[in-house]
């Protein structure tokens, strides 16, 4: 099946009439199978917004969402997703939060545990496995939930800020253990953020994103190779991509 | 569960009597003001007796206290048992229907604000002097903070754990058994120690207002024949029939949540 993701005429208005907040688009994006699409912009553009309707958990005021071919109408099941506030429930373990996503699909844990095993040694939790969400740091609660996300092999993940809430230092190893969990995969991401080298670090495509409302700018694609470690940041095509988005926003005066 | 129980039991028990010495000797402190101020103020034995002199005709009347500790102590316990029992699927109900929530619940929040002790008479005149008007008074006191703080727990889901369970297709049943209930749980017993605090109090008061036994209908009688140091004998009682009932939601909660910040810092 494919998980090329379209989005055609989708426009967002919170409210009616005097009180109408027109959030979001209209904005028309195809993301390609298996790309990581970074949705970059100032908070309070809509990106959030965009993500909720992509996975079929808010309606579009206005056009539609297509994914591998199916318009979304209702929640889409294929799909992992992430916040910024991660959706691991202090009851359970580590890897019973990631055995939650399995059994609330009726999947089996047993047939899984293999994979859950290699996708905590992914992000360097295997030791953690039997703790609780507040037994551990804010970074490793957000490598648990990635594996949480991840856990059922979905075509598409769906990440809004995942690291929003990290120190810097955290967010760069975090970063890398990401990017080898999605080139492992290969499913379709689109990545929200509002960090610009976050964006072009991790991203096949960068959507700049404007405010007020949300609407793509520009589209860049990023042409370097990976993995993406620090040598490829300190490249002169990573800094003049980097630029190139701070020129967009400070058009704007975002920055 | 077991990781959470990571200390020794006598290792936390010194830890505990660490802490807390400052307590036991301000306890201690208390009763012996209270001994010794009676003689020094003179007070007459008829208004406040000592400890030591309720303990010593306490102990004299034992039998009949621990019998009529037992009458309200099942009226309580009933009483409580009762109110969890509707409570629960009542809190449950409203917190999932909205046609609930626009009828019953402002309706409840109204009944709340009546003081439940009020009905007492009202349900001695109807039911008479047996257990039935106790246990309803129980039940009333009981019912209002159990039903609302369900309410409460079940409408308190995080948005990302909404749209999360809806993500993964789980339906209604699943996400409620999996992901709702274990999240309610906290606000539930924050709701099941303010009832059990309460019911004691429930259960006093209908005995004095209509009884023939247990420790309200005690504590009157006693009173009333000039006998404080029976009265506290009662009160000790009653407050143990409190406590206990506290201790069993206290346990209840350290087992079914003990992953909950208020446990774990406990």
């Amino acid at each position: 099946m494919s998980h090329q993701i379209e989005f055609h005429g989708v426009k967002k208005v919170f409210g009616e009439g005097a009180d109408a907040v027109h959030a979001f688009g209209p904005v028309d994006l195809t993301i390609h199978q298996g790309e990581f699409v970074s949705l970059l912009g100032p908070s309070g553009c809509g990106k959030s917004t965009l993500m909720l309707m992509t996975s079929g958990l808010l309606e579009p005021t206005e056009g539609q969402v297509v994914i591998g071919g199916k318009p979304v109408n209702g929640p889409q099941t294929d799909v992992g997703i992430m916040f910024q506030d991660n959706t691991l429930v202090p009851w359970r373990t580590v890897r019973g939060n990631i055995e939650l996503q399995l059994e609330m699909r009726g999947l089996s844990t047993a047939e899984y545990s293999e994979r859950v095993d290699q996708m905590l040694a992914a992000v360097h939790m295997e030791e953690f496995s039997d703790r609780h969400p507040y037994e551990l740091s804010g970074g490793m609660q957000q490598r648990a939930a990635f594996c949480q996300a991840m856990v059922h092999t979905p075509g598409t993940m769906l990440l809004d800020e995942p690291l929003g809430k990290l120190d810097a230092m955290t967010r760069e190893r975090i970063r890398s253990d990401l990017q080898t969990l999605w080139m492992q995969q290969r499913p379709t991401v689109i990545f929200v953020t509002h960090s610009i080298e976050e964006a072009f670090q991790l991203s096949t495509k960068v959507a700049v994103i404007t405010p007020r409302p949300g609407c793509i700018e520009r589209i860049i694609d990023v042409d370097l190779p990976f993995p993406r470690d620090f040598e490829v940041k300190s490249s002169p095509e990573f800094s003049a991509h980097v630029r190139e988005a701070q020129e967009i926003f400070r058009s704007y005066g975002v920055i | 569960m077991a990781s959470f129980d990571k200390k020794p039991y006598f290792a936390a028990l010194k830890v505990h009597l660490k802490n807390s010495w400052m307590f036991v000797v301000f306890f201690v402190g208390f009763f012996l003001f209270w001994e010794y101020s009676i003689q020094w103020f003179d007070i007459p034995r008829y208004i406040l007796t000592p400890p030591s002199l309720i303990v010593e005709k306490g102990a004299a009347d034992l039998e009949r206290l621990l019998y009529y500790t037992y009458v309200t102590g099942f009226e309580t316990l009933l009483g409580f048992v009762i109110a969890i029992v509707f409570a629960l699927p009542l809190g449950l109900a409203i917190a999932f229907s909205s046609v609930l929530k626009r009828t019953l619940y402002p309706f409840l929040v109204c009944i709340e604000m009546v003081p439940k002790i009020a009905f007492a008479p009202l349900f001695i005149s109807w039911l008479g002097f047996g257990l039935l008007p106790k246990v309803i008074i129980v039940f009333l006191v009981c019912f209002f903070p159990i039903v609302l703080n369900a309410i409460l727990a079940f409408n308190s889901l995080s948005e990302e754990l909404t749209l999360f369970s809806r993500s993964t297709g789980g339906g209604a049943w699943r996400t409620f058994l999996k992901i709702r209930l274990p999240a309610a749980l906290p606000q539930c017993f924050v709701g099941f120690k303010y009832a059990a605090i309460n019911a004691t109090v429930g259960a006093a008061i209908a005995e004095f207002i209509g009884s023939d036994e247990g420790l309200g209908f005690y504590i009157q009688i006693v009173t009333g024949n000039m006998r404080p140091d029976l009265a506290f004998a009662g009160i000790f009682f009653l407050t143990l029939i409190g406590l206990c009932l506290f201790g069993i939601v206290t346990i209840a909660e350290r087992l079914m949540i003990p992953w909950h910040i208020s446990v774990r810092r406990g």
